[in-house]
């Protein structure tokens, strides 16, 4: 409730907060919104390629950020695209956030042994950079949306892990965890009901930022060709397909994607540093 | 320090070898390469050929004891796609990949640690302000597309820089670079330019938070009150102590970087290791791929070794494992 009240009184925040928003209706109601079934065989003609931005169609539908090469409406496009990255982002974000969970509080609860093993794999996998990581693991697991969505949650898990175990000993230290502990409850018990909840919202900044993160790392995969299939678009694969016409001045069919993309991640990070600033005042000066 | 080094030297093999044993088993259940190497319309007889010549018809353990015994005699096996040893194509591509990387960090510290020192003295002023909110974009904004974009600006519309590969290259003190020609200089702009953009807005931020931790400190105080010029306190004494954390950070970014170049060797054609991987990621070249892997994975083992052996020497106090009994 403080950080809702927070939320309104910071401008930034608060257009950032909406901006989010927008682009969140707008990929859910894309085929609702969107002017043209970018997808449907029968609509889509190629006489329409290349169209310019403001240009009209044939079907007299105008295609105000252009057409692709095969006389798509990129508009149309991007909203679809934009299903696609958001939802990789985020189903991956949630897994990576459940294994980072599980992880981190086992080695936080458990300690000794176990947790230095844990914590070595995490050391490990993080001196290597997530889109290395990201790219090696799409090598080996092969091309589909499934496969993108499990890559990133391996990439990310890691980070949420050594999060959730710091914050979780320093709970462990505190006085209730004492007193939960002479209780004689059950681990899980300890685990789910007290440490859980008290040790999550360190979980929150992180998150938001990884979920922008994510989205950068899938549209750079997709841009490779070893991201989400053809048939599925998200940005990245549009502005990899506009890629093949940007010699010829045909500039909109990368820019417009490009330009989606980079205003969600920027809102996400922008809105991200702001809850960091609300939940922990003091890093703000 | 000794025990240390051995130690982290024995669990790096041990990461080695696991990571082949992963890589080679994973990717033995990703296509079918035989059928990107032959004509669709070959004979059933003649892609037996072809798959017994690879060795591809023998099971994955078998295929995994000669990958590992020629491993360690020094040869990761030949390239589905150019038949020639792994490792050979990897040493030939490395150079451009290692100097477009080097061009990228020398970019990114020249424009970042002034832009990021300007912001930490004045961290209030309006051009401070505009500096951060330009670093926050420069995190955000999608490396690839950028790279696309300069394409357009500098070379479809304005024709100044060339689109794609390496151009000439000369040979100077006996390393042969693109860095000795005007031709090749040109070629290197937008890749270099792109790589270090990420980079930028790194050092940016790491100068500003250690300017602004120096100058609240009493010998910088103590500086002014005995006159000094503000140019002679950034010179003599902001500077050497600001340049340690970031010259380190900068340090295992180096890895980063050539991990990084992977994308911008993509859209910009330039002949180096990450193009080469791509390429080999896409035509299901399994040994290529496996060599690679192998070679970052050493690579980063090595550099996180480095830095944890130059952090223990630049401070005392820091403990290394090992060291305690």
């Amino acid at each position: 409730m403080i950080a809702l009240s927070a939320i309104r009184t910071r401008p930034t925040s608060y257009v950032s907060g909406l901006l989010i928003a927008i682009i969140a209706i707008a990929a859910v109601f894309a085929p609702l919104i969107a002017p043209t079934d970018p997808y449907a065989l029968a609509t889509v003609s190629i006489l329409d390629g290349r169209l310019a931005p403001g240009g009209e169609m044939l079907d007299g539908t105008i295609a105000w950020l252009g057409t692709d090469g095969a006389g798509r409406d990129v508009l149309s496009a991007i909203l679809y695209g934009l299903r696609t990255s958001l939802t990789v982002a985020i189903s991956s974000a949630a897994i990576a956030l459940t294994i980072g969970l599980i992880v981190g509080l086992t080695a936080a609860f458990y300690g000794g042994r176990l947790d230095t093993i844990l914590m070595r794999v995490v050391d490990i996998q993080l001196s290597f950079p997530a889109i290395l990581v990201a790219l090696v693991l799409l090598a080996l697991l092969g091309k589909g949306i499934d496969k993108v969505i499990i890559a990133l949650a391996i990439v990310q898990w890691a980070l949420y892990a050594r999060t959730v175990r710091a914050a979780a000993m320093v709970e462990r230290r505190k006085e209730y965890f004492e007193a939960v502990t002479c209780l004689e409850l059950s681990n899980t018990r300890i685990i789910w009901r007290h440490l859980l909840p008290n040790s999550v919202s360190s979980l929150i900044v992180l998150a938001t930022l990884q979920t922008a993160h994510s989205i950068s790392i899938e549209a750079t995969l997709s841009f490779l060709g070893v991201g989400v299939p053809i048939t599925e678009p998200s940005l990245g694969s549009l502005i990899a397909n506009g890629f093949d016409y940007i010699l010829s001045g045909a500039y909109w069919i990368t820019f417009f994607p490009g330009a989606m993309l980079l205003a969600t991640v920027a809102a996400i990070n922008i809105f991200g540093d702001q809850l960091r600033e609300i939940i922990n005042p003091r890093l703000a000066k | 320090m000794f025990a240390f080094v051995l130690r982290r030297g024995m669990q790096s093999v041990v990461v080695l070898f696991v990571m082949s044993l992963i890589v080679f088993s994973m990717i033995n259940l990703v296509g079918d390469p035989v059928d990107m190497l032959v004509n669709p319309e070959s004979l059933p007889d003649e892609i037996e050929r072809v798959r017994r010549d690879f060795g591809l018809d023998q099971p994955v353990y078998v295929q995994y004891w000669k990958f590992l015994t020629g491993a360690l005699s020094g040869d990761l096996g030949n390239s589905f796609v150019f038949g020639r040893p792994a490792l050979t194509l990897m040493a030939e591509r490395f150079p451009a990949t290692l100097e477009l990387a080097i061009c990228a960090l020398i970019i990114a510290v020249t424009i970042g640690l002034p832009l990021g020192v300007y912001a930490g003295l004045r961290p209030d002023g309006l051009g401070a302000r505009f500096i951060m909110g330009l670093s926050v974009l420069g995190i955000s904004i999608p490396t690839f597309w950028l790279g696309l974009m300069m394409i357009i600006v500098f070379s479809v519309i304005l024709g100044w820089l060339p689109v794609s590969g390496r151009g000439e290259t000369a040979v100077f003190l006996g390393i042969e670079s693109s860095m000795f020609t005007l031709d090749g200089l040109k070629h290197l702009a937008m890749p270099a330019t792109n790589l270090a953009l990420f980079k930028i807005a790194m050092v940016m931020r790491l100068a500003r938070a250690g300017t602004n931790e120096v100058m609240a400190q009493d010998f910088i105080r103590f500086a002014r009150a005995k006159g000094l010029s503000s140019r002679r306190i950034v010179r003599a004494h902001l500077m050497p102590n600001i340049l340690i954390p970031i010259v380190t950070v900068v340090g295992i970014e180096f890895g980063t970087l050539i991990a990084f170049a992977t994308v911008t060797e993509s859209i910009f054609a330039w002949p180096g290791l990450g193009k080469l991987v791509i390429d080999a990621i896409v035509n299901l070249d399994r040994p290529i791929v496996v060599a690679y892997l192998l070679f970052v994975v050493a690579l980063f083992l090595v550099l996180n070794l480095v830095v944890d052996i130059i952090y223990a020497v630049l401070d005392p106090r820091v403990r290394l494992q090992g060291d305690e009994e």
